[in-house]
């Protein structure tokens, strides 16, 4: 009886922590509409905060306390929501989710650099770990007990606020209509901007209230996931409802701590369950969540994209297979290894163009289906106990195939959910992957097989082989690598472009009206989900291959969730746009710190300020994903409305290329470096526009298709064009044809 | 010309969204006190010119004046607290609050949540019938009246309404409309924007018909009634 007393009331402190990052959540996303993400990465700094204050500046607890929830929660709150999240509006649902994400790794990179993780920090009690109260037998010490009243309390003050008072109602007014807001006389950015300010001080509250609860050091990562686990709680009260999260997250808490109690001995698999707990938790109650209604009104939404037409798009994919194996020349072979990582991740985030950019859907994890097909072709198609084993072409069929059907199976029963609930849903199922998965190494005996799934909690990935074609050798490698990224490329390109393609468009713009039209949404859904996961698996046997050794790290989320920001960056509508992600996520970042730490090797006496610039590099890619608010169409967008213009004037264009071509020669003949030529080309074809713009003013500068016509004269060419690209078959153009 | 200066006054105004300019120089004058019609075919610019006197769309040039005050490039926040109440053209409700509480938001600065309701379900009886339930899941009309509700309790100096009409029977139009003589009857002076023009013209003192960014005719909501049809038929 004593030790469930003890496990009971253990329990209820942990959910009360839930509880109090919950709410902050359901606070927020209220308010202002916007899923917080970073909410965790704000309780994080928050509980470095108070550890500085407390115990470095060595001020008392309660100067601490005003410090931290007084000056930094609020401040914090402010800031984000007048320097970000207040440009978020009339954005696409993954544009919020990649702002917030990109916030949260900047934070943590921010706060890495400020607190050096090598440090151990061990965060006070508030009064004190002595300070201790019996209650029915239990010993419980004073900030547990605290936890507990602070979570009643600001349940009671939330839906107090929520219900009762008028800035309460104010706050949920500015979600449903500012415009109307506006009109009666209420600025809602005002408003909204002391939602976040709340928010963010619940936020800081629970991380200053945590760590001496869950014990150990202050670690940035754990802190932050950690409530991400607090996202199931607020599900409970499908992230509207204050009495239910708190339900959630007592659920969440007694949960944790009854398993760890009374689960037997012999169940070796309840360490991992524990630590999957809150995910999977939080999937059974997506499952679960009643019917949402088919969303009928378009809302007009700032993102907009161009698919090219199949014969450029062909061209391009030529283009894009010589230019890499061309540059893979030049560089030395340990170099080759790293660009074919960042191609792998080129193919993963494909699987993120069509799934996002064409079809609307979210799948925030396409390293948990990497993972799952890497595991599947690892045990599958190759055999360990060679002393130079390849993969099988078997292996990486039923890898991908796994990782197809995988993927049908999380989206089936989500499908009836849209949006920011399947985007949470597939981050459930990668934190079960990581937990339960990648860190199962005790042998398991399934049909009479004994296998480890991971064994050591590393595998070394060996090369395909597929008659002629061994990808041991690393020129074979690019080679094959870069043509299937340029069909794949071409091969979403041609889906995009078809009857199929613009069923996915119409669903992304209007599921209601798809329905009506006759579409059948859940073959349509379920399809398009397993065809991404399928790519993303694919992409992720590839990205393995490249990395040779892979452990649970290599498909975490966080390298997920920066995938699917930079190719938001890039422009997510374009398989340009993953082109380039991939490569920056997968090759770039690495690339620019072996350079940094090339330098910082030989030249000893430059190591801080080295230092410096590798934490910037960190913060700056954050930042360049917060930028997204600004333009939510991705960089590559704009990049090809300032090229369009040069279709109008080939000479400048054909001129550019000429030049490119005799740059690589030249870097071939070895007169400049590989950094170097990709530093010009970069430089010449920003430049081209301009080039054009002067050699022809009046032809270079693109105008915005509504104004063809009206300040330009209307022709029949004109109107041809336009229907051309409207896609609209006409008369004139079967007649064409 | 008497001493009192316009309610409202637009003097060559011109506003765009982005590149693409809708008015082109409109003059417009309600005097205080006035009913005034605005008439016009789709996509006239009626809509655009509510949200020019209502500070949501900036002009590009002109100026707009407020009671003879010169208020050009005014915030829909200010405007509102100077007393420019707008019922904006499809669902003026927040469609996740419940009627009470649109009631307590439009309260705003100029009334207690006591007297929005007080003056609401007075007149619109269905309403206090429903002040709890979600102001999305009533019906068109029900959620037209709780909009105007919203001119009900405010006492404001300038009631823009833009089609109020939009999607109701008539009955319900008619009683709507009463209401809107009831206002103006008090002295609040009304700018309607309208598609169908035979329904105001029992109301309005002025009528003003735009076609394409302009302002074309002003005159007796009578004598604009055979120009309307011509306009309306291609003319
Ligand atoms: N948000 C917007 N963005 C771009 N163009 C707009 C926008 N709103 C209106 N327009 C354009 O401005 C023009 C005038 O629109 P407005 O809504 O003022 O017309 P209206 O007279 O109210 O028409 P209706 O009777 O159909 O309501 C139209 O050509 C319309 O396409
Ligand atoms: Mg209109």
């Amino acid at each position: 009886m004593d030790t469930f007393l003890t496990y009971t009331a253990l329990g209820l402190v942990v959910g009360a922590i839930y509880a109090i990052a919950a709410s902050g959540l359901v606070l927020t996303y209220t308010t202002s509409g916007i899923f917080n993400f970073a909410h965790g990465a704000q309780a994080m700094i928050g509980a470095f905060t108070f550890y500085q204050a407390r115990v470095v500046w060595e001020l008392p607890t309660w100067l601490a306390l005003v410090v931290v929830l007084g000056v930094l929660g609020p401040g914090m709150g402010w800031l984000l929501h007048t320097l970000i999240m207040r440009r978020l509006r009339d954005t696409e649902i993954v544009t919020r989710v990649v702002v917030t994400v990109a916030v949260l790794l900047g934070l943590v990179s921010l706060s890495q650099w400020v607190w050096n993780p090598q440090e151990g920090r061990v965060p006070p009690m508030l009064f004190g770990a002595d300070s201790t109260v019996d209650l029915l037998g239990v010993t419980l010490r004073y900030h547990q007990v605290l936890c507990v009243v602070i979570a009643a309390a600001i349940a009671v003050a939330l839906w107090w606020l929520f219900n009762r008072t008028r800035i309460g109602v104010l706050m949920r007014a500015a979600v449903d209509d500012p415009e109307l807001l506006k009109l009666s006389g209420h600025d809602p950015d005002r408003i909204s901007a002391s939602a976040w300010m709340i928010g963010s001080t619940l936020a800081v509250l629970a991380g200053v209230l945590v760590t001496p609860v869950m014990g150990g050091t202050l670690e940035a990562n754990a802190l932050t996931l950690l409530v991400v686990d607090a996202f199931a709680a607020a599900l409970f009260g499908r992230l509207r409802s204050i009495p239910l999260t708190f339900v959630g997250a007592v659920v969440l808490g007694l949960g944790s701590t009854y398993l760890v109690g009374y689960a037997p001995a012999e169940w070796t698999w309840v360490g991992n369950f524990q630590r999957a707990l809150p995910m999977v938790v939080l999937f059974v109650v997506l499952l679960l969540l009643p019917h949402e209604r088919l969303r009928g009104t378009a809302t007009r939404s700032r993102e907009r994209y161009q698919t090219p037409p199949l014969p450029r798009a062909a061209l391009w994919a030529v283009a894009c297979v010589i230019g890499l194996v061309a540059f893979g020349g030049l560089i030395s072979e340990a170099r080759v290894g790293t660009l074919l990582v960042g191609l792998s991740f080129a193919v993963i985030a494909l699987s993120v163009v069509l799934l996002t950019g064409y079809a609307g859907e979210l799948n925030l994890a396409p390293l948990g289906f990497a993972a799952v097909a890497t595991l599947v072709a690892y045990h599958v198609g190759s055999d360990a106990t060679a002393a130079d084993p390849r993969l099988s072409l078997t292996g990486l069929v039923a890898g991908v195939a796994v990782a197809a059907i995988t993927g049908a199976l999380v989206a089936l029963p989500a499908l009836r959910l849209r949006g920011l609930y399947l985007a949470l849903a597939t981050l459930a199922f990668s934190g079960i992957v990581s937990a339960m998965l990648l860190r199962d190494t005790t042998p398991r005996t399934l049909f009479g097989h004994t296998f480890v799934i991971f064994p050591n909690g590393n595998i070394l990935m060996p090369p395909l082989e597929v008659g002629p074609l061994d990808l041991a050798d690393a020129t074979t490698f690019l080679w094959v690598l870069s043509t299937l990224f340029a069909t794949l490329g071409l091969g979403v390109v041609a889906l995009r472009n078809s009857s199929y393609g613009r069923r996915l468009a119409a669903m992304k713009d209007s599921p209601a009206a798809a329905a009506m039209l006759g579409q059948r949404l859940m073959v349509l859904k379920l399809g398009v989900f397993a065809l991404s996961t399928g790519i993303a698996g694919l992409g992720g046997i590839f990205m393995s291959m490249a990395v040779v050794s892979v452990s649970a790290e290599t498909f975490g989320f966080t390298v997920s969730l920066s995938l699917v920001m930079l190719t938001v960056v890039c422009g997510i509508g374009y398989v340009s746009g993953a082109l380039v992600a991939g490569l920056i996520a997968g090759a770039g970042i690495t690339s620019l710190q072996l350079v940094l730490g090339d330098i910082a090797l030989t030249h000893p006496e430059y190591r801080d300020t080295f230092d410096i610039v590798h934490h910037l590099l960190l913060v700056a890619t954050a930042l360049v994903g917060i930028g997204v608010a600004n333009g939510p169409s991705g960089f590559l967008h704009d990049v090809f409305e300032r090229q369009r213009g040069l279709a109008r004037v080939p000479f400048v264009r054909w001129g550019g290329a000429a030049v490119q071509v005799a740059l690589l020669l030249a870097a071939y003949a070895g007169l400049l470096g590989p950094a170097l030529l990709l530093f010009v080309s970069v430089v010449l074809w920003s430049l081209l526009p301009a080039v054009a713009t002067a050699w022809a003013p009046d032809r270079a500068r693109p105008l915005p298709l509504e104004l063809e016509g009206i300040t330009t004269p209307n022709t029949l060419a004109l109107r041809q064009r336009i229907d051309r690209e409207l896609r609209i078959e006409t008369e004139a153009g079967h007649a064409r044809a | 010309m008497t001493g009192h200066p316009p309610a409202l006054e637009l003097v060559g105004a011109h506003a765009a969204y982005g590149d693409i300019e809708v008015l082109h120089g409109v003059d417009l004058r309600v005097p205080a006190g006035a009913v005034v019609a605005l008439l016009g075919p789709n996509g006239a610019g009626k809509s655009t010119t509510m949200k020019v006197l209502n500070g949501q769309v900036p002009l590009t040039a002109g100026r707009l004046r407020l009671a003879g005050r010169d208020v050009t490039g005014i915030s829909a926040v200010a405007a509102a607290d100077l007393g420019v109440c707008t019922i904006p053209e499809g669902r003026g409700v927040f469609a996740n609050l419940t009627v009470r509480e649109n009631l307590l938001v439009s309260a705003g600065r100029r009334a207690t949540l006591t007297q929005m309701e007080e003056a609401a379900y007075a007149r619109f009886p269905r309403l206090g019938d429903r002040r709890n339930q979600l102001a999305g899941s009533m019906s068109g009309g029900e959620q037209q009246m709780l909009a105007l509700s919203r001119a009900l309790g405010t006492h404001p100096s300038v009631l823009l309404l833009d089609e109020l009409s939009m999607g109701l029977a008539p009955m319900v139009v008619t009683e709507m409309y009463a209401v809107v003589a009831g206002l103006a009857a008090e002295g609040i002076t009304v700018l309607l924007a309208e598609q169908f023009a035979r329904i105001v013209l029992p109301f309005a003192d002025t009528a003003v018909l735009m076609v394409n960014g302009r302002v074309v005719r002003t005159g007796a909501p009578a004598d604009l009634e055979e120009a309307l049809s011509t306009t309306y038929l291609g003319g």
